[in-house]
This record gives C-alpha cells, sequence and structure tokens, in this order.
C-alpha cells in the first residue's frame, strides 16, 4: 500500500481534444473534436469503475488518457498520489509498473510475430526485470495464473482462438505486478460463451492481486456483473455516476434509462413495451441537448 | 479458469490439456505450425507460384553454370562461324563476330541479374529507410519528406538514370545501379510508410508503449518484423524493374559497355538483323522476359503464403 491515504485513482476535469485542421501545406486548426469533456471520476484500491456509453462516447479515450498514452488536452489524472500529466518520460515509466491495459480485439492487441512467451516476458525486458531464465518462469506463472497452458510459449499468436489470446493478453499485462487495469472492452469481441469465462478469470484476479479495474464497455450487464461503481458517459461527459446497482435499480438522468432500455430481453411482448419506452426516451434525450 | 466438461464425449472434443487433479485447461493450439511454415506450405499449393519459382531457379542455373562448362571464348572472333543459326554446337547461334550466344546470353544475365539484385537490395534498403522514418515519427517530418518524393515521383524514370549516368561520366556496373536506384526507390518507400503508419495504428504497438517500451523497440521489434512480407513481395516486385530498366538503358546504348555485354546489349546487337537472324534478338528478349514473369509470379505468391490471415485452403 502506498503511503497516501487517498483513492488509486483520481481524476479531475479531464479533457482530450482532437484538432480538426484544414489547409493543404500549411495547416491550421478550425475546430476540436471534443472526445473527452471535463471528466471526473475516482477508483480506490481494489475496486472496479465501469464506463459505460455507447460508441464514440468517448470511453476508451478516456481510458487512454489514464495512462498517457494519450496526452489529455487538460484536467488532472493522480494516480498513487502522483500527478501523471505533467510527469516526465522517465518517472512515467516507472509508474508504468503500476498501470496496464487489457484491450478489445485479441487479434490486434498480440504482435503476431512474436511469440506467446515472448510477449508476456515484453514487459518484463523492457524494464530489466530478472535474467532470461527467471523470466521463463514468471512467463510460465503468469500463463498458469490466467488459465493458459503454460507449455505453449513457443508458439504463435494466431494459433490460438480469441478467449485464449485475450488470456496471453491478460497474462501480459499482469506481469509487472500492476494495481490497476484498464479493461479496454475486454470481452465484447469475444464469443459469449467465451465472455463469461474471461469475466471469471478478471474478478478472480481481482480478488487474489488487489487488482484495481477501470472496466470500459457498451454492455450493460457484462458492466454491472463486474463494477462496483458505474460512471455512464455521452459525448465525452459523464451524464451519471453512482453505486452500480443504483444506477441499474434507479437510473436518473434520461440517457441512462435510454441506454438501459436498449438492452434486449427475451420476451418479444416485453421488447415491443420498451421499443416504445426507448423512443420516448430518445426523444426526451434529444430535447435535454 | 478451469473448464470443466462433464461428459466424456464433450471431453474429447474439447483441445486442452488435463492437470493431475482431473480438471481441464483451455489453451491448447488449435494448430501447431509456424509462421514461415506455414507460409512455405501455403507456397507450395499455388501452383503458379512453384512453376514459377522453378523457372526462375532454372534461368539463375543457366547464368551461373554455362560459363562454366561451355568451352569457348566469349569475346573471340571468329568470322568463319558468324551468323551461325542456333545447332548443336552453337544452341543459340553466334552474333556477327562468330561469338557464341549460348555462353554470351549467360554472361549477359550474369550482369543483367546482378544489376537486378544488387539494384534491388539498394532500393530496399533505401525505401525502407526513408519510409520507415516518415511512417514512423509522423508530423511535420513526415509530411516534408513525402511532399519531397512526390517532387521525385513527379520526374519519369528514364531520364532520372540518364541524367545520373552522365553526371556519373562512366557506365560500369556499380554507377548503373546506383542510377537505378535513385530512379526507382519511391514507391517501396511510399508502401513502407503506409505499413508503419497503418502497423503503429495496432493495439500491440500501443501495449508496448503501455509497458514503457522506448521508440527503437517499438520500432525493431513490433514493427519492422512485421514489414518483412510486404518487402519479401517487393524485392520480387522491384528485381524486373530494374532489370527491365537495365535492359532498356542498354537497348538505347547508355548501359554497360562492349564487349561486356547484357541482355539489353545483346538484344540491340540482334535488333539491324531482326529480319534476316531474328534468333539474336529473341533469345535476349525472351531471357528478360522469363526473369520478370517469373519474378512477378513469386511476388504473387509470396503475398498470398506470407498473409498470416490467408485461410489456408490445404
Amino acid at each position: 500500500m502506498s503511503a497516501n491515504t487517498g483513492p488509486l485513482l483520481e481524476v479531475k476535469d479531464l479533457q482530450k481534444w482532437f484538432p480538426v485542421r484544414k489547409g493543404l501545406l500549411i495547416e491550421r486548426t478550425v475546430d476540436y473534436v471534443k472526445a473527452v469533456d471535463g471528466v471526473s471520476f475516482e477508483i480506490p484500491e481494489g475496486q472496479t469503475l465501469g464506463l459505460v456509453g455507447e460508441s464514440g462516447s468517448g470511453k476508451s479515450t478516456t481510458g487512454y488518457c489514464v495512462l498517457q498514452l494519450l496526452k489529455p488536452t487538460g484536467g488532472s489524472v493522480r494516480f498513487m498520489g502522483k500527478e501523471l500529466t505533467t510527469m516526465g518520460s522517465g518517472d512515467l515509466r516507472e509508474m508504468r509498473r503500476e498501470m496496464q491495459i487489457v484491450f478489445q480485439d485479441p487479434y490486434s492487441s498480440l504482435n503476431p510475430r512474436m511469440t506467446v512467451g515472448g510477449i508476456v516476458a515484453e514487459p518484463l525486458a523492457v524494464h530489466g526485470i530478472g535474467t532470461r531464465r527467471s523470466r521463463d518462469a514468471r512467463v510460465r506463472d503468469l500463463l498458469e495464473t490466467v488459465g493458459f497452458n503454460p507449455d505453449f510459449t513457443n508458439r504463435y499468436p494466431h494459433e490460438f482462438s480469441g478467449g485464449q489470446r485475450q488470456r496471453i493478453g491478460i497474462a501480459r499485462a499482469l506481469a509487472l505486478n500492476p494495481r490497476l487495469i484498464i479493461c479496454d472492452e475486454p470481452v465484447s469481441a469475444l464469443d459469449v460463451s467465451i465472455q463469461a469465462q474471461i469475466l471469471n478469470l478478471l474478478k478472480d484476479l481481482q480478488r487474489d492481486l488487489g487488482l484495481a479495474y477501470l472496466f470500459v464497455a457498451h454492455d450493460l450487464a457484462v458492466v454491472r456483473a463486474m463494477s462496483d461503481h458505474i460512471a455512464v458517459m455521452n459525448k465525452g461527459v459523464l451524464v451519471e455516476t453512482g453505486k452500480a446497482n443504483d444506477v441499474y435499480t434507479n437510473p436518473r438522468e434520461d440517457y441512462t434509462k435510454a441506454l438501459l432500455a436498449a438492452v434486449p430481453v427475451p420476451d418479444p411482448r416485453r421488447m415491443r413495451e420498451r421499443k416504445r419506452e426507448r423512443r420516448k426516451l430518445a426523444h426526451a434525450v434529444a430535447e435535454g441537448l | 479458469m478451469v473448464l470443466n466438461p462433464q461428459n466424456e464425449e464433450l471431453r474429447e472434443l474439447t483441445v486442452g490439456r488435463e492437470r493431475e487433479d482431473g480438471s481441464f485447461e483451455a489453451g491448447a493450439a488449435i494448430n501447431q505450425t509456424s509462421l514461415w511454415r506455414d507460409a512455405a506450405r501455403r507456397f507450395a499449393h499455388n501452383r503458379a507460384a512453384l512453376v514459377a519459382m522453378f523457372a526462375f531457379l532454372l534461368m539463375l542455373a543457366y547464368v551461373v553454370i554455362v560459363p562454366f562448362v561451355v568451352p569457348y571464348d566469349p569475346n573471340a572472333v571468329n568470322f568463319d562461324i558468324a551468323y551461325v543459326n542456333p545447332t548443336w554446337t552453337h544452341p543459340f547461334g553466334t552474333d556477327e563476330f562468330g561469338r557464341d550466344l549460348f555462353l554470351r546470353t549467360a554472361l549477359g544475365g550474369r550482369i543483367s541479374i546482378g544489376i537486378g539484385f544488387a539494384g534491388t537490395v539498394a532500393i530496399m534498403v533505401v525505401g525502407i529507410l526513408y519510409g520507415a522514418i516518415s511512417g514512423f515519427v509522423g508530423g511535420w517530418l513526415d509530411n516534408a519528406m513525402m511532399r519531397f518524393l512526390d517532387a521525385l515521383y513527379g520526374l519519369p524514370y528514364l531520364p532520372f538514370a540518364i541524367i545520373t549516368l552522365a553526371i556519373f561520366g562512366t557506365v560500369n556496373f556499380w554507377t548503373m545501379v546506383i542510377a537505378l536506384t535513385i530512379a526507382s526507390w519511391f514507391t517501396t518507400a511510399r508502401v513502407m510508410r503506409g505499413q508503419i503508419i497503418t502497423l503503429k495504428e495496432n493495439d500491440y504497438v500501443r501495449a508496448a508503449r503501455a509497458v514503457g517500451a522506448r521508440w527503437h523497440r517499438v520500432l525493431f521489434r513490433h514493427l519492422l518484423p512485421n514489414t518483412l512480407g510486404v518487402v519479401l513481395v517487393f524485392v520480387f516486385l522491384e528485381l524486373p524493374g530494374v532489370v527491365l530498366g537495365e535492359a532498356f538503358l542498354s537497348f538505347l546504348g547508355l548501359g554497360i559497355n562492349p564487349p561486356q555485354s547484357s541482355w539489353g546489349s545483346l538484344a540491340q546487337d540482334g535488333y539491324t538483323q531482326y529480319l534476316s537472324h531474328p534468333y539474336i534478338i529473341v533469345i535476349p528478349s525472351v531471357a528478360i522476359a522469363w526473369l520478370i514473369l517469373s519474378a512477378f509470379f513469386i511476388a504473387d505468391g509470396l503475398r498470398d503464403a506470407l498473409d498470416p490471415r490467408t485461410e489456408s485452403a490445404a
């Protein structure tokens, strides 16, 4: 545990504006796309914040900004009591041991020219941790932890299915013993039967390793199953935050209600009702803007 | 995570590994071949590419071996046997000086193919370097480098090579290679830039940055190895271009000096007598076409074989 007693991650007024440029040789900025515009949230040690919203609402961008994979336009990201946005690259490298990411697409997140062992060992190699031999042992441990047969370290990612590849990605994220993992839609590219396996794995890891998650997803059922708190995002801003169950059973904002009403239910009569409900809400959301 | 297939049948169907306690672990490989072995297998199933590969190697064998086994002097002049049509003693006939064309075509091939390979290697080095830097760094540098390339693209290919040769003042093997490289590295650079930019957007590059990998690791471990397939394809796409460029310059009389010859200059020797002795121009022309076509088909086969996403239609 770190000395500070505040939350593990504290994000305040986070902004990410992408400039829209025009011009042939000399480009000038004519406008901005405000992908993230004033987002604030906290994640306590060992807890999960679910970040939901439709595609293009800025969820993933928020995740990248937290990790400083994208430079935020404004706002503050405090992690373990330290401000990341103004940190030098050397210090930031050290901080990267404590925060990692699991990506959505298990096909583009693993380098096809590297072996499974090489992929999982890379974080260790980058930080110069251990010898080649001790790294091998650590890689086997990590793969075992995520339920991946450690005898396959010399195989290439394309030989495995989506769920198995996602386990490799999780093992890589765990390699440096981080405290926070950004899960960027970790199961939305997977088969439903595999989704449950990966979600259970993430839950088990959280229990065993005390991880905190920023769980980005558009699937409400998935987020509900995973999260302690939920933040609902729309067009770059948070429209509602609260305890997971409260947000589900008692949504305050129209947008959240519309989002919930969009979840399909296995009952055609009920679906028709919800369709009507959804239209009304969509109308209300549109008027509210 | 542990899978526990309840019934025996399902257990057999599930690929995986049994632990000591009898539980079942996910994570078995779907298939077990490596990337390159996979590619080799796909290549071997492509009949056109295989035939092309055989034709290509046959041509290489011809130019390498024939000069050692043919008993004639390639430059000895003997007017008694000038313009001999192809026979068993002179399979490709002789030219106006009575020189054996079977031998001279092989020697010319050495020069043509040699220039082709040297030029291709030079094009790859220059093109990959330029394109990778441009795509990797991005921003204003990328912009400047690409506009410069656009300007060079505006200049026609052959005059460019001719001017370069004129600046050197002499024409030999290496000046020829340099001239052809300068005239034809643009496409490779541009393709490489595109490749790097596309690859940069992959999540595994983001993952590497997220663990704190420095730029050289990202470039040399994650980006460049993934362009290997494209590079290999481009070797066989550029090679015919260089061979053809050399042949064309030689045909115009701007190439390798006599008595040395390349396929281009051999064809030029023949073109004045193309009615009376057509074999003199036909033979080196066929050799050029042979090489170019086989290289193109190899490139085509490689492109299909090296794409890991190609369905293995085996």
